[in-house]
């Protein structure tokens, strides 16, 4: 009875890492590559973290799916697009980001974007550069309302495990673009879960809570965030908006102009830090969901 | 054993006692907006009746959007639960208060596969524009385990219409018919309570006993799906079988009305479950989203820095 239980766990055990050891792992360039459905996500997110990893000698490439065109107040969906495609390259230039990639499909629009094309276009890109890091959107996180980011991070995730298979984009098979396993994956998300701290199992079985001190790198992240400025002075009038419908008053938007703006953007990425480093001893951070070695891979095969 | 056993049944009741839900009030407002697939997810034992009268009382109008024809729920064929449906609807409606507008989608019942999405997802924009509501409620759209695609669609296209009606980018032909952006701010979802760990409330809306009446009359107006003389003769032979009887049904010689006794009983006694979430008698719970919980980097900036004009 034991032999057999023995023998059934390690079948279950072999089927559900033979996908690991049938992947192609390929030669990682020391690039970090971040998914992205909007410009202000990873910023916010994972700006600080990247930018450490850039300083730490790494390259960055940043692939931005949505085009933004509708987060403005009062600037047409043209207009819009075009300057978010700007600031977005901007703020990217700031936290130290080799390129970005903007994909151009229609912002608050990603559900109707097929899943396999989204998640095709990024397998390309990924065997293009062949990441050791990747940052991707949460696609699990609970009430995120911003459903570009779920429909993003759901083909990134594939996009991730699927660009190891030779069988997935098979047109491209005499190219260079070779199969690559990136080895570590980073989940980010919007701190609005609340349940985002809870593991859901082992560190074999799912990506676990990890969170990065962004202390050295905040500055960065911070004038990167600012440089969003179509983004964030849409966010300041329908704040102000709001307040004002309430009969409430925020000092700070008194008056709504680059410097009121600038103020509000730094208390929002400060709380933000200050957000993901409770729990922790560093005076800013960002929190993720991290799948690395351990990964799918049982301590004693590591 | 026995007493590491004790240790950790004493540590999750003292977990279970200290987290008791908070009760909160209707925000300041006037319209309410519930948004449903069918006709008769207004009132089920996991809420919306208890909230819906909570805030007609304190003041709203409350308006009910419907996204299916509900052609597959009841006894007869498609056509005919379509117009029964219907009618019961406003049945329902007029006994919870809400206005008599319902606004009927007529979306084919559970078949939302063949249509983008954000078709249903434009309409719901557009109606937030048209009622400019201040709290919207419905399923919780990252409720778990939510089998019924009907209400794991329009739940998730409501998660989202409700704020984007707010950018004036979005759906700007909406304008040409003169509404205009309206941002709602509170989101009420209400999930099964017992289905996994997707929907885990962080409110109760406390009922009063004549709000718990109405709940309990909501629900029996849609007789085509909850009529059921069968259940209640089945219930009672049963007993009989071991020598009980309910007192209560003694003089109902009409399983039917028998029946429609047995979910006021299970509407009273599921409000009084819920209210035990919140140390109170009667409630209902969800899972809210103030103004500002997209917003988690402000959160604290804002409630240290906010004035009353």
């Amino acid at each position: 009875m034991k032999r057999t239980i023995a023998v059934g766990f390690l079948l279950i055990l072999g089927l559900w890492i033979a996908p690991v050891a049938t992947a192609q792992i390929g030669e990682a360039n020391n690039t970090v590559l971040v998914v992205t459905s909007d410009a202000s996500h990873y910023v916010l997110q994972a700006g600080g973290t990247v930018a450490k990893m850039v300083e730490d000698g790494m390259d960055a490439i940043v692939i931005r799916v949505g085009n933004d065109e509708k987060d403005s107040w009062d600037l047409s969906q043209e207009e819009t697009a075009l300057r978010a495609k700007q600031e977005s390259e901007a703020a990217a230039k700031i936290l130290g980001v080799k390129k970005v990639i903007s994909l151009g499909y229609r912002s608050s629009e990603l559900r109707e974007v097929p899943f396999s094309t989204m998640r095709d276009r990024l397998i390309f890109y990924i065997r293009v550069h062949k990441p050791k890091v990747m940052f991707i959107p949460n696609p699990y996180t609970e009430h995120e309302r911003n459903h570009d980011r779920h429909y993003t991070g759901r083909a990134a995730e594939d996009a991730w495990r699927a660009a190891a298979f030779p069988n997935y984009l098979p047109a491209t098979k005499d190219t260079d673009l070779k199969p690559h396993l990136t080895p570590a994956l980073y989940y980010y998300a919007s701190p609005v879960d609340p349940h985002r701290r809870e593991a859901e199992s082992t560190e074999t079985f799912v990506p676990q809570p990890k969170m990065v001190d962004i202390s050295a790198t905040l500055d960065k992240k911070l004038k990167a965030a600012k440089a969003l400025k179509t983004i964030n002075h849409s966010l300041a009038m329908r704040l102000k908006k709001r307040l004002d419908s309430t009969d409430r008053h925020l000092g700070v938007l008194g008056k709504v102009d680059e410097r009121s703006i600038d103020k509000l953007t730094e208390e929002r990425v400060r709380g933000l830090s200050a957000v993901a480093a409770e729990g922790t001893s560093y005076e800013a951070a960002e929190e993720f969901r991290y799948a690395g070695l351990e990964f799918r891979i049982p301590a004693m095969y590591r | 054993m026995a007493w590491a056993l004790s240790a950790v049944l004493l540590l999750c009741a003292f977990t279970a006692s200290a987290a008791k839900l908070p009760v909160v009030e209707p925000p300041r407002g006037k319209v309410l907006m519930v948004a449903q697939p069918h006709h008769d997810d207004h009132t089920t034992d996991y809420g919306l009746a208890g909230l819906v009268s909570r805030f007609i009382d304190a003041g709203y109008k409350a308006y009910y959007v419907r996204g299916s024809n509900d052609e597959k729920d009841g006894r007869h064929g498609y056509p005919r639960n379509d117009i029964i449906n219907l009618k019961e609807t406003y049945d329902a409606i007029r006994i919870l208060r809400m206005e008599e507008e319902i606004v009927n989608l007529n979306w084919r019942n559970n078949f939302e596969s063949p249509f983008p999405l954000d078709e249903l997802r434009e309409q719901l924009i557009f109606l937030v524009r048209k009622y400019k509501p201040d709290a919207v409620a419905g399923h919780n759209g990252w409720e778990h385990y939510q089998k019924n695609p009907g209400h794991r669609n329009l739940s998730w296209m409501f998660a989202e219409a409700y704020w984007l009606a707010g950018y004036r980018n979005v759906h700007p032909e909406h304008f040409e018919v003169g509404v205009e952006p309206h941002e709602t701010y509170h989101y009420f979802g209400k999930a099964r309570l017992d289905w996994g760990l997707g929907h885990r409330p962080n409110v109760a809306i406390e009922m009063t006993e004549d709000q718990v009446k109405i709940k309990e009359k909501a629900i029996h107006a849609h007789q085509n799906v909850y009529a059921s003389p069968g259940g209640a003769r089945s219930i009672k032979g049963r007993l009989a079988a071991k020598g009980l009887y309910l007192p209560d049904l003694e003089n109902i010689s009409d399983d039917t009305t028998a029946g429609n006794m047995m979910i006021e009983w299970h509407m009273n006694w599921i409000s009084r479950r819920w209210g035990k979430e919140a140390d109170v008698k009667y409630a209902e719970d969800y899972y809210y989203m103030d103004e500002f919980s997209h917003l988690p980097g402000l959160k604290k900036y804002l409630a240290a820095n906010l004035e009353k004009k």
